[in-house]
């Protein structure tokens, strides 16, 4: 349904937004492209629905060439951008009226398929009110709705729940579930949630500084790491750790090694077996561990993996701003556009925890109790690592598999976290609780 | 792109009608200056060689023609508006013709500015204002105001996508309506004027549009001066209109 190759899109000669990038999208599949701020993933959407221009490579969308044929390409898709597209002052109806026309489709033809589309999304009563009466949800329903007026092939969602609270953005997974399963639409959305792109997508994309790194469903993509996931924070950058690092490496437990600023994530096959092994490398080396945690892989594991870099440090509000995709050729001088291209630069360097210092705030907010509660436990636990590891050793016994610890009431396995870590529930049970 | 171009404006008119306060606001400042000039300027009338037989008169194609570009240099703030809340990237993914965005924006605005005319051509007459009722007079006044008010929207909507700021863009709807209502005959006949104003005023649209209907609404009717002030106008609106067209079929970035 989409092709895209060797796709470059360059902003200006230092700022490359999309390098080289390779895609390609199933026929009735949903696939999410995951990846950090500034990442690339917006400007592709861009591309992809006629929006942006590009340098180089070749984008086929619905079997017509977007530079090419861009009008072809329009008729056969529907987009819905991270900015709301529906006009406040205006009712839903009038919205989707105009929309259809927009489409050139026929007045009666339009008001069938309004009647089709509120009931689908249950929008009822609120179809002839002003969208300056929606709550978020409400305006995106009637977003996504607007987007599907002309029976489009393929659905594209830019951050479709960016900004949203935790309940609105589960209902609004299960209609883009719905119109996938339904309507057999075919769904590229983008997000810089992992929740969203493991428990939506049918393949996700793992997309950095323009380039996509590994494509695969996400139940593949965290059993490619296997085994467990080790972190050690150190209390001094890598290159203090650089003997220890070395020889955990070389060691044959150990399948894999991925630094994140000071952290050092491990990927072994039993996590329990393994921290003995690398508390004691770690004292005869003398390296000095602040924290150490141990988690089945999560989709953030896998990122870390392909990107060396956490996305669970994302700003919530980060998404890319219209000033973001303005600033850049507007007034260079603009508060907003330093503050861009700051974080551009940033997101170009390795530390995400730069991107919370610009953003003045950094933990994301998507928690449900069982996380909650695991934080308090956490907090409890975390003051003093030296104590707390005396004392996991007296609990020290075998555990049962990550995903059924919490819910049947077992002590979280995971321990100690790390607070300084994004909060992402990095136990909650990926196996089983795809719904 | 003519039915691309009515649904939109249709958008737009059910937005401004819905907020009739917003567009009657912009007609505050022109009763303000009709006012405070009308009572500053009254004596100029007695002055030999005045035009006119008192100043209200001469001054009311003036402050007709302040008021389409008060009302229609904002255009452009409402075009960034719409880019940064979204509703222009839900058009520009339609097949919806590129120019019918612009076409269906600087309509609204043109026919916006020539109700507010009307309304600030009853003030003045309320007012006391000698100022011809013929239909075909007001009619052929208000083709001036709506050409005018095309031409400054789209001149508002270029400069928007060319400088994609808010700020800098109200700083230039400044710099192109006060001067430009200065370096023409709006307030001050041009035998009062010094000589190098009056050069600029020859080569300034705004002189125009000013003299062409105050050719057809005061005093004697004179087509001549009407035609020539239609034809520029013409004119402008249309190459200022195909400049903010290709300015935002080239917003692709």
């Amino acid at each position: 349904m989409i092709q895209i190759s060797g796709l470059t899109k360059r902003y200006d000669a230092h700022t490359t937004a999309v390098d080289h990038l390779d895609l390609e999208v199933e026929s009735g599949e949903i696939f999410a492209l995951l990846g950090p701020n500034g990442a690339g993933k917006s400007t592709t959407i861009r591309i992809l629905t006629t929006l942006s221009g590009f340098e180089e490579g070749k984008v086929v969308v619905a079997g017509h060439d977007v530079d090419r044929e861009p009008d072809a390409v329009r008729r056969a898709i529907g987009y819905v951008a991270q900015e709301t597209g529906v006009d406040y002052f205006l009712t839903g109806r009038e919205n989707l009226t105009l929309q259809g026309h927009l489409y050139r489709m026929k007045t009666a033809q339009i008001k069938q398929r309004i009647e089709e589309l509120a009931q689908y999304f249950e929008l009822g009563d609120s179809l002839d009110k002003t969208v300056a009466e929606y709550s978020g949800g409400m305006r995106r329903k009637l977003d996504i709705a607007t987007a599907l007026i002309h029976h489009p092939q393929v659905l594209f969602l830019d951050e479709p729940t960016l900004g949203l609270d935790t309940q609105s953005r589960r209902s609004l997974w299960q209609y883009i579930r719905k119109i996938n399963d339904e309507l057999g639409l075919t769904i590229l959305l983008t997000t810089h949630y992992l929740e969203e792109a493991d428990k939506l997508a049918n393949r996700v994309g793992i997309i950095n500084q323009g380039q996509i790194k590994v494509v695969d469903t996400p139940d593949a993509l965290k059993k490619s790491l296997g085994g467990d996931v080790v972190s050690l924070e150190f209390e001094y950058e890598a290159s203090e750790n650089e003997s220890l690092s070395w020889k955990l490496s070389n060691s044959d437990f150990i399948k894999d090694t991925t630094w994140e600023g000071n952290k050092l994530h491990l990927y072994v096959t039993n996590g329990a077996q393994a921290i003995p092994k690398i508390m004691q490398m770690a004292t005869q080396e003398g390296a000095k561990i602040a924290n150490i945690s141990f988690s089945r892989p999560t989709l953030d594991d896998v990122f870390i993996k392909y990107t060396g870099s956490s996305l669970s440090g994302d700003n919530e509000e980060g998404g890319e701003q219209w000033w973001e995709k303005w600033a850049g050729k507007g007034g260079s001088n603009s508060k907003w556009a330093k503050k861009w291209q700051q974080a551009q630069a940033e997101n170009d360097g390795e530390q995400p925890q730069t991107w919370r210092q610009w953003s003045g705030q950094a933990e994301d907010k998507p928690q449900d109790e069982e996380n909650s509660q695991q934080e308090q436990q956490d907090g409890a636990q975390q003051d003093d690592p030296q104590q707390t590891w005396q004392q996991w050793q007296k609990d020290d016994k075998p555990q049962s598999p990550a995903g059924d610890a919490t819910s049947e009431g077992v002590k979280p396995r995971q321990w100690p976290a790390s607070g300084q870590q994004g909060n992402w529930p990095r136990d909650k049970g990926w196996s089983g609780n795809k719904d | 792109m003519l039915s691309d171009t009515w649904y939109l404006f249709h958008k737009y008119l059910i937005i401004s009608l819905r907020m009739p306060l917003w567009s009657l606001f912009a007609l505050i400042q022109p009763l303000i200056w009709l006012f405070i000039f009308g009572a500053l300027f009254k004596n100029f009338a007695q002055l030999p060689g005045f035009p006119a037989d008192s100043y209200i008169d001469y001054f009311l194609p003036g402050v007709l023609i302040m008021t389409v570009l008060f009302g229609s240099s904002w255009a452009g703030v409402s075009l960034l508006r719409e880019i940064s809340a979204g509703t222009v990237d839900k058009m520009l993914v339609s097949p919806a013709s590129r120019a019918a965005i612009v076409l269906s924006r600087v309509l609204h605005a043109a026919v916006q500015v020539v109700v507010q005319s009307f309304i600030v051509l009853v003030a003045a007459w309320v007012m006391g204002a000698n100022t011809s009722w013929n239909p075909l007079h007001i009619a052929l006044a208000m083709s001036i105001i709506l050409l005018l008010g095309i031409a400054f929207a789209s001149l508002s909507n270029g400069l928007a996508i060319m400088l994609q700021r808010e700020e800098p863009l109200v700083v230039m709807g400044n710099i192109m309506t006060l001067p430009l209502m200065f370096f023409s005959t709006a307030m001050v006949p041009a035998q009062f004027m010094p000589g190098w104003i009056h050069s600029i005023a020859v080569v300034n649209p705004i002189e125009y549009a000013v003299s062409a209907v105050r050719a057809i609404l005061i005093g004697e009717t004179d087509m001549g001066a009407f035609g020539l002030g239609f034809g520029i106008m013409l004119a402008f609106a249309i190459a200022t209109l195909a400049w903010a067209i290709s300015a935002f079929k080239a917003l692709r970035d």
